[in-house]
């Protein structure tokens, strides 16, 4: 019998800070460590010694048991393979890339300009193809390809690097089943067999993502991972299930709690996606019983991770939005609406084909990837828009250091002369971060081989190459351009105020601007209010946003990247824009140095001065498809605008608006500014309200005070 | 033609369904002493001035084309008796401190406005509402407003304290889908004492507009010692009624405070605020004795 629940829930908690090792099962942490420096002397191929390093601990690492749970996940060693990563990653920086790491590490850290880097997170793995033939099935695919004649030591060391792993999850799964078999015959069994064949029931299946999941994340050591479609994946063997009285719904929404809470417990980096609805490669909507189950047993158990991405088409039933919506209302803002038609959209505007494209998962915080097709990358850096104006005002130079960061552009005489002087700063830091991205990827067989991942891509077992080596069938990378909104309207501040006002000169707004506003407090009250601001319906500013949302889109997209692919443009800021909005200086628009520069898609803090529609008016007018890999809308509503069963209508009316004309994913938050600031005052009342910081959710109680203010402002501006 | 607009509301979720856009019309021919919106209640436009966000800039006195605006030793004070109520003030004031409340609109220069959230009111069955002080006392201006609107396909509502004549009414009725109509008491001397005027020709109007078949939403503010002995008295005067949608029962609230003192006006609204019971309570009465639906 499965354990139920509520019974076991407390004792849940714990787990992954103290696991319970059975300290005989195997080595330590220390003893492994030494191992793998041995092994790592013994083999050439970087891919060998990384599947031998995982067989080594599937082996000899010590496990954990968790007798309260029905899932087990647990082994010792994770952190090792990360660090064997970061090792290989420093060594082929210091090898081939030692002044451009150097050029690089400046540019973002000292001043908060652009940024290019590797990623080996943000993937989107066959979960599908792993939960139909399992992990046998996948060793029999990687058996099959390798028969395959006049193959090259790579192309057999890649295999033999998929055959180990494969066998290293498969030994973990029996060595979890004997330990766990005393307490828990069911589970026991349940490993076993996903250990031996492809999983036969919606148990089964839940024990293999999870441990292929904390396998890969916590083992392998690279982070971000999605789930995939997880309403896809399950509803077979829940259809099948209850159909021939295998389970009852009643059983399975019990282990979805199970399940749901392992990640939440985990604290999985960045909240860990998984995506429901929206339609499949054929166009049919895919929503089913289990969406509603999982979304309803999550929103019981009162958390607020995993995230979960709802993809909406115009086939998405109403009912099912209207369910999440009333989640997000009740104050569960863990959820983020991305609009099929145009996340399809995007990724076909990057050569990928319709049938792909419609089978796109959100594969980090809003990035859709082409589930277990594509590797995605989506954090490769990005770039500082609003510093290009400080660089137009220096002369390239970067304000406080002095130094040369962009291109000199000189003396500027009129306004087109300024767009443009803007436009060549933007398009020197796009050019150096993707240059950078591009070279460091050409290294990833040296760094970073994942047999691991690349087994449950067919292309890349069918032509025996890494997916991190361009073996997937599309291999593309990612930049994203921060703070949109602060770009537009310093550029609009500069429009009126030196070329139709003629309040200053260039040079004399430039000392302004030095001067950081001090002794100029008129003159920033009234940059501050000009009406030309984005997010207010303003022709004069949307145009300026519309102008370099494309300009910045076609800078990138489509470009080569180091892997075989292409580079994709996102026009989100996560949570980067803190660290460079204290790396800019004060800005045309009545911006002071170090205050936040606008996040995603907002309006920079309380200039969206004309409420909810208007702002929805002002972003759609940009073309959201030019950003495959996404951008979001964050909104505050006010909990009166939306009560009640009218108020639902309204917040559903609200959000199909956004979709219908464009928008690409939004996520609301819905709370009143003096329940912040209470909570501000009082923390400790406040322990579970939560806010939808960038990507990922938090509790407004553990954010920065900064952050804190930020999000009180955007409340008091709500109604 | 032209009417006088003192606000234009967007994201309005309370003045009918759905996502609406409100316009508010200048003045009004009752004077409720629980009056949320005083800046509606005259004519004629007027400048309201927060003391609070004044920031002593002194933009206000460079502009002004009369003495109404003052700054001695940077502090700033407004003498209302001089002031023509023209708004340059308010375009330059860098504190947000004044706002014209009448601002004089076309049809032409209103419609576009309207136009922009269309696409909010298709996804939510929402439309436009237009509000006041009294719309109906500029009823023809509303009439051709509306019928606009309808040639665009967009849902209108007109919300009404009904104190209008039969013709202002006829004007507006082939435009209109939905009449948000006031009820605040149903004893001639208690409406009188709330609102100076009787009620007389408000509910014959709204026998009209029932036998009419129009749909009508009833809305009743709930202020205690006002009107709260009226609620079963309105209640047995709506049971009659066939063509009722909803009947909201609005609980008073006074956060107009500000609003009155801006404008230098008095400030007549009633201390004593109802209980959650308490409304709930009215919304039961209404609920049992008619077969409406009752909401907030
Ligand atoms: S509204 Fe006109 S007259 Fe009145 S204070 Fe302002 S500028 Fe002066
Ligand atoms: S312009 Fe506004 S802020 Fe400045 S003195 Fe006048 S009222 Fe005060």
């Amino acid at each position: 019998m499965l354990l139920h629940f509520d019974s076991q829930k407390n004792s849940l908690d714990g787990q992954f800070e103290m696991p319970h090792w059975i300290t005989d099962s195997g080595l330590s942490t220390d003893e492994l460590e030494s191992l793998v420096s041995e092994l790592e002397q013994a083999y050439a191929s970087k891919a060998i010694i990384k599947a031998k390093t995982l067989a080594l601990l599937a082996d000899k690492a010590q496990i954990a048991i968790d007798a309260d749970d029905i899932f087990q996940d647990k082994l010792m060693g994770s952190g090792i393979m990360k660090s064997q990563r970061k090792r290989w990653e420093n060594e082929a920086k210091e090898r081939y890339l030692a002044t451009e790491t150097a050029e690089m590490r400046r540019a973002w850290k000292e001043f908060g300009a652009y940024k290019g880097e590797a990623d080996y997170g943000h993937t989107s793995p066959n979960t599908r193809l792993l939960l139909s033939v399992g992990l046998t099935g996948l060793l029999e695919r990687v058996e099959i390809a390798s028969q395959k004649e006049g193959l090259s030591q790579k192309q057999k060391d890649f295999y033999e690097s998929c055959r180990i792993v494969l066998n290293a999850v498969i030994t973990v799964a029996g060595r979890l089943a004997e330990a766990i078999r005393p307490y828990n015959v069911e589970n026991s069994k349940a490993l076993l067999s996903i250990a031996s064949g492809k999983p036969q029931n919606s148990y089964e299946a839940m024990q293999l993502l999870i441990l292929y999941f904390f396998m890969h994340e916590y083992i392998g050591g690279t982070r971000v991972r999605t789930l995939g479609r997880l309403d896809v994946l399950l509803y077979p063997f829940y259809k099948n299930d209850t159909e021939n009285g295998v389970y009852t719904k009643a059983e399975i929404k019990e282990m979805l709690k199970f399940f749901l809470y392992k990640f939440w417990v985990a604290k999985v980096p960045f909240d860990l996606p998984f995506c429901l609805g929206g339609i499949d490669a054929d166009g049919n909507e895919v929503t089913n019983e289990i969406s509603y189950l999982i979304v309803e047993t999550y929103n019981e158990l009162n958390i607020y991770s995993p995230k979960i991405h709802i993809r909406v088409s115009e086939k998405t039933p109403a009912d099912f939005v209207k369910l999440v919506l009333s989640c997000i209302r009740g104050g569960n803002s863990s959820f983020v609406f991305v609009n099929d038609r145009i996340a399809i959209k995007s990724l076909m505007n990057v050569s990928i084909e319709e049938r792909d494209a419609r089978d796109y998962v959100p594969i980090g915080c809003y990035e859709p990837a082409v589930w277990g097709v594509e590797i995605g990358c989506t954090g490769n850096g990005g770039v500082n828009l609003p510093k290009a104006v400080e660089l137009v005002f220096n002369n390239g130079r970067d304000l406080k250091s002095g130094a040369l960061c962009g291109v000199e552009t000189g003396k500027i005489d009129s306004f087109e002369a300024f767009v443009s002087a803007v436009k060549k700063q933007i398009a020197y830091m796009t050019r150096r971060a993707m240059d950078y991205v591009c070279k460091i990827e050409r290294h990833y067989d040296e760094i970073n081989p994942d047999p691991l991942l690349s087994c449950q891509y067919e292309h890349s077992v069918a032509q025996g190459v890494d997916v991190y080596e361009g073996g997937a069938k599309y291999n593309n990378s990612s930049l994203y351009f921060y703070s949109i909104a602060s770009l537009t309207d310093a550029i609009c501040a500069v429009k009126k105020l030196i070329f139709e006002q003629k309040r200053y000169t260039f040079d004399e707004f430039g000392d302004i601007l030095r001067a950081n506003w001090q002794g100029h407090e008129r003159e920033r009250a009234i940059a501050l209010r000009l009406s030309e601001k984005y997010g207010n319906n303003n022709p004069t500013a949307d145009a300026i946003a519309v102008e370099f949302s494309d300009f910045c889109a076609a800078l990138i997209n489509n470009k080569p990247n180091g892997r075989d692919g292409v580079f994709k443009a996102a026009l989100f800021s996560v949570d980067h824009y803190l660290p460079i909005s204290k790396r800019t200086m004060a800005t045309p628009d009545g911006r002071l140095a170090g205050e936040p520069l606008s996040k995603n898609l907002c309006a920079v803090t309380a200039m969206d001065k004309h409420g909810v529609t208007a702002l929805i008016n002002s972003v759609t007018k940009m073309d959201h498809a030019k950003f495959p890999t996404g951008s979001v809308l964050d909104i505050v509503l006010h909990p009166s605008a939306v009560s009640g069963e009218d108020g639902l209508e309204a917040f559903y009316g609200i959000l199909m608006t956004y979709m219908r004309k464009g928008g690409f994913a939004m996520h609301g938050n819905v709370f009143l500014a003096e329940d912040l600031k209470k909570a501000q005052a009082e923390p400790e009342k406040y322990q579970n309200l939560q806010v939808r910081v960038c990507g990922w959710n938090a509790y407004f109680v553990n954010l920065s005070k900064v952050e804190q203010d930020a999000f009180i402002r955007q409340a008091e501006n709500s109604l | 033609m032209k009417a006088r607009i003192f606000e234009i509301k967007r994201f309005a979720v309370h003045d009918g369904d759905g996502i609406r856009t409100t316009v508010f019309f200048k003045g009004c021919p009752l004077k409720c002493v629980w009056c949320h919106n005083p800046e509606g209640i005259g004519a004629h436009p007027q400048l309201a001035y927060y003391d609070n966000k004044c920031i002593g800039c002194g933009e206000c006195v460079r502009v002004c084309p009369t003495n109404a605006q003052n700054i001695a030793n940077g502090v700033h004070f407004f003498d209302r008796t001089g002031c023509l109520a023209c708004g340059k003030c308010t375009e330059s004031c860098l504190g947000d401190a004044l706002k014209l409340y009448g601002k004089e609109m076309t049809v032409a220069e209103l419609l576009p406005l309207l136009l922009e959230d269309q696409d909010f009111y298709e996804n939510s069955g929402g439309g436009v509402t237009l509000s006041g002080g009294e719309c109906l006392m500029q009823a023809d201006f509303c009439a051709e407003l509306l019928k606009q609107l309808k040639e665009y396909g967009i849902h209108t509502a007109v919300d009404t304290c009904g104190f209008v004549t039969k013709e202002a009414l006829d004007r507006v009725i082939p435009f209109t889908d939905i009449f948000l109509y006031d009820i605040k008491a149903r004893d001639e001397d208690v409406h009188i004492k709330c609102t100076g005027q009787s009620n007389k020709r408000i509910l014959e109007n709204l026998r009209y507009l029932d036998a009419l078949g129009k749909s009508i939403e009833i809305r009743i503010p709930y202020v205690p010692q006002w009107n709260d002995d009226q609620i079963e008295k309105i209640a047995h005067l709506l049971s009659d009624l066939k063509h009722i949608t909803k009947i909201r029962v609005l609980s008073y609230h006074n956060y107009a405070g500000s609003k009155y003192a801006s404008l230098d006006m008095e400030n007549t609204l009633p201390s004593l605020l109802p209980s959650d019971e308490e409304t709930e309570k009215a919304r039961q009465i209404l609920k049992d004795m008619t077969n409406f639906s009752v909401s907030t």
